[in-house]
């Protein structure tokens, strides 16, 4: 019966992003255009974190470093060797799997605060590395505080639309694929209880890993799109943690180790900004916090999450 | 042929020695009661054989496979679960999914056969009407036997029941020994640590004791409890429900 609802949520959810995918054609203006391409971009960046902190529940506070990785690899791929943008793209999303990877080995034995402790640090320390790195070693490479320009591309909004609308697309489609397959089984048995996890043969260490490492790879190309996008990084802008924070609201707003959490808690955090920032531009942000408080207290699973208890659904 | 063997197994928690020199073997199809009174090291011991701590000292042999130090999952897939005294079900999953862990990570098993594994393995302790419940929402005793399938489905050989029985009215612990005996006539071997001295005197093949991390007597059942050191330690108190039952 259930098993049969979530087939019918992941067909309903193929055609909406099948009838996503024609947004370009059907908007009126640029505005509207980059208004659908930002959330479809937070769909996307939201669900890396749920990826891995959602079902996981190890809370990553540092989830932005790998996003920052991403945006200075294509920019130094594009800008010092020049790497076309398609090669550079692939490139970030590898690099910051591999330092997820090296990252992930000491970091993941950390348990609760520690390991949100851990992971803020060690975004807070890339931050710091991009921008005093070239005047330590008087060298040119990541540029600093000045940050690094992108090659300007010729290319109109929807091609970055269209770049980011698969890997958005994959990212929830992983979350589908973990609620159904063994290594989801894994990951939630080590979030409900991890001890108990490990005698039962679930190999913890090995699982957590793979899910910070694809969360990180995720976040990378992310990262890259936005950097050519916006063609002018800084490492305040692609390290802020306010990206972090806005990763964890929209998913806790959603629903956390929620299938469709992220997609939820993404479209309407970023719709309500822009609408209420367009009118309300003074106080905007005092009314979004706001609203979250209010959602919070409402719906303490999230949107998603309230949904699936009070109708006893499993996997959405 | 041997399951399970410890050799000189220590385990100290700074000054406190939990379990001092225990040596003991687990043979094939055997189950075998664990006795003690609280502290005695019982907990303790478990824990070492599946890798939960690493022992001060000692050597640890799983189906003749040198474990001693190794994770437990490894410990696990080797062929060795415990249930645990502190019951730790998957609160969000429902009672078969958290069989299914077992039959997956543990059994290394696909998808499709593990659903089928869990399925037997639900029908065999009997969790049948609770399988599709949340297994945060099911009663004391259900949550027992949901130790007990989890650990069964990981498909070990040798099976470690920590207290398994705790809180159980007599009437469970009747269906409860049922059940253990149908687990041991499947080939299982099984090291039983109860208080219920009904429950180790009906079931065991051999008793070993613990008394302050020290194996103090081992032998089949009416030699334990005769034993001297044995009654004076922990059965003393408890011979005379013994009688009765
Ligand atoms: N993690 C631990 N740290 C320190 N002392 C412990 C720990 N676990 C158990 N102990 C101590 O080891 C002794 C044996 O405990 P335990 O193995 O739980 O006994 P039993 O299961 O036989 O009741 C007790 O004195 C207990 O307080
Ligand atoms: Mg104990």
């Amino acid at each position: 019966m259930n098993y049969r609802i979530d087939r019918i949520i992941l067909i309903l959810f193929l055609m909406f992003t099948g009838a996503v995918a024609f947004v370009p054609y059907l908007v009126q203006s640029e505005y509207q255009l980059r208004v659908v391409t930002v959330v479809v971009l937070w769909v996307g960046i939201a669900g890396c974190w749920n990826m891995m902190s959602g079902y996981t529940g190890y809370i990553d506070f540092g989830p932005v470093v790998y996003f920052g990785i991403g945006s200075y690899v294509v920019a130094i791929a594009m800008t010092k060797y020049s790497v076309p943008f398609f090669p550079s793209l692939f490139l970030s999303g590898c690099i910051s799997a591999f330092v997820a990877f090296l990252v992930g080995i000491p970091t993941l034995r950390l348990r609760g605060a520690y390991f949100a402790i851990a992971t803020f640090a060690f975004a807070e320390a890339m931050k710091q590395i991009t921008l005093e790195f070239d005047r330590t070693f008087n060298v040119s490479f990541f540029q600093g505080s000045d940050g690094i320009t992108l090659p300007i591309s010729n290319y109109e909004n929807s091609f970055f639309f269209y770049c980011i609308l698969p890997v958005t697309f994959l990212v929830v489609f992983t979350h589908y694929f973990i609620e159904h397959s063994k290594f989801g089984y894994a990951l939630k048995a080590i979030k409900e209880a991890e001890s108990a996890a490990e005698i039962s043969g679930v190999n913890t260490t090995a699982n957590k890993l793979v899910a910070y490492v694809m969360s990180a790879f995720f976040l990378g190309l992310f990262g890259a799109i936005e950097a050519y996008w916006i063609t002018y990084i800084t490492p305040s802008d692609v390290f802020n943690v306010q990206k972090t924070v806005q990763m964890v609201i929209m998913t806790l707003l959603g629903g956390m180790g929620t299938f469709l959490g992220p997609v939820v808690g993404a479209t309407f955090l970023t719709l309500i900004s822009e609408t209420l920032g367009a009118q309300f531009v003074e106080y905007y942000l005092i009314m979004i916090g706001a609203i979250i408080i209010v959602a919070i207290l409402i719906m303490p699973s999230g949107i998603i999450g309230g949904l699936k208890i009070r109708k006893k659904l499993r996997f959405i | 042929m041997t399951s399970l063997e410890c050799k000189k197994v220590s385990m100290k928690f700074g000054a406190l020695a939990a379990v001092q020199m225990v040596s003991f073997s687990l043979n094939s199809g055997e189950i075998l009661g664990m006795i003690g009174p609280n502290g005695a090291g019982k907990t303790t011991l478990f824990n070492c054989v599946i890798g939960v701590y690493r022992p001060t000292s000692g050597k640890i042999y799983v189906n003749g496979i040198d474990v001693t130090g190794m994770k437990p999952h490894k410990v696990c897939r080797i062929g060795l679960a415990k249930t645990s005294q502190i019951m730790e079900p998957f609160t969000g999953m429902t009672v078969f999914e958290n069989v299914l862990v077992g039959a997956l990570h543990g059994g290394r098993m696909k998808m499709g056969p593990a659903s089928y594994k869990t399925e037997q393995v639900i029908e065999l302790v009997g969790l049948n009407e609770y399988a599709y419940k949340l297994s945060g929402s099911i009663p004391v005793p259900v949550r027992r036997r949901l130790e007990l399938a989890r650990a069964i489905a990981t498909g070990a050989n040798i099976l470690l029941l920590d207290e398994n029985m705790a809180g159980l009215n007599p009437h469970e612990i009747d269906e409860a020994l049922e059940i253990l005996k149908k687990i041991r006539d499947s080939g299982k071997s099984l090291i039983v640590v109860e208080h219920i001295m009904r429950v180790v005197m009906g079931i065991s093949d051999r008793i070993i004791v613990l008394n302050y991390g020290s194996k103090i007597a081992e032998g089949l059942p009416e030699e334990v409890v005769n034993n001297e050191a044995v009654i004076k330690a922990y059965l003393g108190e408890k011979l005379s429900s013994l009688k009765v039952a």
